[in-house]
């Protein structure tokens, strides 16, 4: 029998009854975790409103805020730099990428944030002069050089550089060898291919772990209280040290680090479409 | 007159296996030269030479009389940096099997890019001759549109205009309808003998016969590196004299 001669069949979607059990075991979780919070005698919601804007709160904000920004940044401009050398036919520069990825890598973030911190240990001075002429050209003591503030965005930098050359890396391989050779086969220089015709398709593919990176240094930002101090999980360890309130206050740097997300991933999905355009999934045309 | 190709020799190796084994073969300005043989047989590797793409380990090779990929100095020959040898592809245009058109640019983005970027061609003057590029191969309503909403004869059509708008005197074809649906290739043929038609220089590998017969001056036959035979279409193909051309022929046709 043939479908022709059948009268008006009528099209059932796919029921989807597994939905409505999950959404309704999850609001009766939701609903019991509510219930315990709110009722907790240590969560104190008038002690977190009370703190959530207090100045020294929100300049901490502030202070994660842009320290994650120069330091994604720096570490972008660097992590371009670092992949292209690590790709490159010269092998001495090759090495210098590779060696400055594996140390930078290797050794513990923190670690890198008190070497910088204690540069002036190190190296009590920082000159620069002509050679073989004496002249001077530039000659301070370190400290003054680099103050905490510079020696935080140096670390985290430096730090971002490395992971990024990775991830930028990997996307640069993505890309098809053909978009090269077409590029080449137009007269473009290998300099041209890469900004105009690579990098545009590699940012697909380097966008999401870099949202990533960007949110892990958000947090990454709260380990500079060594030696340079007030981004936000600062500020609110130091007020939780003397009125002992740890989880209102904790629950405070929670709902600022949770927005500072927020707004970062709102920026990931713009850039996200922007460099999604002409492929066919998730991207406007 | 100077050959628009002059390939005299050429030898090219990957590692120990030697795949072009001296290949001769001359293309006059304003010749049509197309490139048959089995797969492996080198066609590729050859045209690829041509612009460079892959170096040469023996022979002679120059285009409109230019040494490719080195510059003659008295008796030495230097080779090119990479930035010399853009210079030099930017006569040449190459159109490739799988398109290979810029995935994040619209097909008018695609046409515009090398000008206004290599040229320095100002962006306006550049859109005009892209939209006049593109209404000649058919697309002047796709101009918007980019390669992933395009068919594959469409994107090959754009390809060959993206090539185009670099003003070459040389274009190279690499099996430019074989990764096309059969009712496809006739648009992209028909682009082709319009540029053929204007005198335009063409190199083309490929295993349509019946383009070869109609517009080509001389076929190559290429075997396992070496060009066995070459002449007018209606000999090579009508009457080839060696037996590889034959075994060959009869497979195709
Ligand atoms: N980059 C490379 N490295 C190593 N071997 C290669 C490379 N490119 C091509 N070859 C080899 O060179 C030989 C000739 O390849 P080529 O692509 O020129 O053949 P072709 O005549 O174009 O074949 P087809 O009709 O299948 O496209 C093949 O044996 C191939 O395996
Ligand atoms: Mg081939």
């Amino acid at each position: 029998m043939t479908t022709t001669d059948t009268p008006a069949v009528r099209v059932v979607p796919v029921r989807h009854y597994g939905r409505w059990l999950t959404a309704l075991v999850v609001a009766g979780l939701a609903a019991l975790f509510l219930r315990a919070l709110l009722t907790s005698p240590n969560l104190e919601p008038g002690t977190v409103a009370h703190y959530l804007f207090q100045d020294y709160v929100l300049d901490g904000v502030l202070t994660t805020l842009w320290l994650t920004l120069l330091a994604m940044v720096l570490g972008t401009a660097g992590g371009i730099l670092l992949a292209v050398l690590r790709l490159s036919d010269n092998p001495v520069l090759r090495g210098v990428s590779w060696t400055f990825i594996w140390v930078f890598r290797g050794t513990p973030l923190l670690v890198q944030i008190i070497f910088f911190g204690f540069l002036g240990a190190l190296f009590p001075r920082i000159t620069l002069s002509v050679p073989f002429t004496g002249t001077v050209l530039f000659d301070r003591p370190t400290s003054v050089v680099v103050t905490g503030t510079v020696a935080a965005v140096l670390a985290l930098s430096l730090n971002e550089m490395a992971y990024a050359a990775e991830v930028i890396r990997g996307g640069i391989l993505a890309v098809d060898g053909g978009q090269t050779e077409a590029a080449a086969a137009l007269g473009m220089s290998p300099t041209l291919t890469l900004r105009r015709v690579v990098l545009p398709q590699a940012m697909r593919v380097i966008i999401p772990p870099m949202g990533n990176e960007t949110i892990t240094m958000l947090k990454s930002t709260a380990l500079v209280s060594i030696i340079a101090g007030r981004d936000l999980m600062t500020a609110v360890q130091s007020v939780y040290q003397n009125n002992y309130k740890v989880i209102p206050l904790l629950v405070v740097a929670a709902i600022w680090y949770l927005a500072l997300v927020s707004l970062l991933s709102a920026g990931q999905w713009l850039v996200e479409r922007r460099f999604g355009r002409g492929f066919a999934r998730g991207g406007v045309r | 007159m100077t050959a628009m190709v002059r390939a005299e020799g050429v030898t090219k190796r990957f590692g120990p296996v030697e795949v072009l084994k001296g290949i001769d073969l001359t293309v006059a300005p304003g010749e049509v030269a197309c490139l048959l043989g089995p797969s492996g047989s080198g066609k590729s590797t050859f045209l690829r030479c041509v612009n460079h793409l892959e170096r040469i380990d023996g022979g002679q090779l120059s285009v409109d009389g230019e040494l490719v990929g080195y510059r003659r100095q008295g008796d030495r020959l230097y080779e090119l940096k990479a930035r010399e040898v853009a210079v030099r592809r930017r006569d040449i245009g190459m159109v490739f099997q799988r398109f290979n058109l810029f995935p994040h640019l619209t097909a008018l983005g695609n046409v515009t890019e090398a000008p206004v970027r290599v040229l320095r061609t100002p962006r306006a003057q550049a859109r005009e001759e892209a939209l006049r590029l593109l209404d000649r191969v058919g697309l002047a309503d796709r101009a918007h549109h980019y390669p992933s909403q395009l068919s594959g004869g469409q994107q090959q059509r754009v390809a060959i205009a993206r090539a185009m708008a670099m003003r070459p005197k040389l274009m190279l074809f690499d099996e430019p309808t074989s990764a096309l649906d059969p009712e496809l290739v006739g648009e992209v043929l028909d682009v082709m003998k319009g540029l053929a038609a204007d005198g335009m220089t063409m190199v083309v590998v490929t295993h349509e016969m019946g383009f070869a017969r109609e517009v080509a001056d001389q076929v190559a036959f290429l075997d396992d590196g070496v060009v066995v035979e070459v002449g007018p279409p209606d000999e090579v193909l009508g009457r080839p004299r060696h037996e590889r051309t034959r075994a060959f022929l009869d497979k195709v046709l």
